[in-house]
């Protein structure tokens, strides 16, 4: 299934606008980070701590609405989803 | 008027539009470029998602402060020095409720609207609220 996957500001330079990712059915949000970890090890490094957890300010929307950092990395992704990865906001 | 735009804007068209008959006060907010020892900002916005979060603030905005009118623009692209970034004007019955919710509406804008900036100077980039 097609997971649309579109990043800003600092996420936007190490993946790019935005991609598209083929991912199994049934692939949680977690499966799609680890896609983006294997692709980009820049990514990897400002996304995750040395441990492995998603660091705290990699904020997380899933068709434009929020998701948990932890909990919702649990969540399986659907045909056609997006989801947009960045950093905490600034604007104002 | 909530827009999100490369362009610049009139806060004398904002403010002509917040006006009404019933309001008795217009309060507002301009945000512009400080120099920081930077050369330039660059705003970066998620529009499908910032539109609607800042639709909900005026929305929370207007129900808590009773305002006739609420006009939010926010600028994105590259901004020099003295530049404007934002506007937000709203109209009420009286002062303390246009202030209130020109307060609440631009607080509230910098800690959930999905927009960033990242300031350029002399000496390399920085994303701002992002260390």
């Amino acid at each position: 299934m097609l997971i649309k996957v579109r990043a800003f500001a600092s996420f936007r330079e190490i993946l790019g606008r935005e991609r598209e990712l083929d991912m199994a059915e049934g692939s949680k949000v977690e499966d799609l980070l680890a896609e983006l970890c294997m692709s980009s090890m820049r990514f990897r490094e400002a996304a995750f701590d040395d441990a492995g957890l998603l660091r705290d300010y990699v904020l997380l929307m899933i068709n434009q609405k929020r998701i948990d950092p932890q909990q919702g990395l649990q969540t399986e992704l659907q045909e056609g989803d997006e989801v947009a990865i960045f950093p905490p906001v600034a604007g104002g | 008027m909530i827009e999100i735009t490369e362009n610049d804007f009139s806060l004398d068209e904002l403010v002509r539009k917040a006006k009404s008959n019933e309001a008795g006060a217009v309060v507002t907010f301009l945000g512009t470029v400080r120099d920081d020892g930077i050369e330039k900002m660059e705003l970066e916005a998620f529009r499908e998602a910032a539109l609607p979060e800042l639709e909900r603030i005026r929305d929370e905005a207007a129900g808590k402060f009773n305002l006739k009118s609420v006009q939010i623009v926010h600028r994105i692209g590259s901004l020099a020095i003295g530049e404007n970034i934002v506007a937000i004007v709203c109209s009420a019955g009286h002062r303390d409720e246009a202030f209130q919710g020109c307060r609440y509406i631009i607080e509230e804008l910098k800690a959930r609207a999905p927009i960033w900036k990242k300031e350029i100077g002399k000496k390399g980039e920085r994303w701002v609220g992002h260390e």
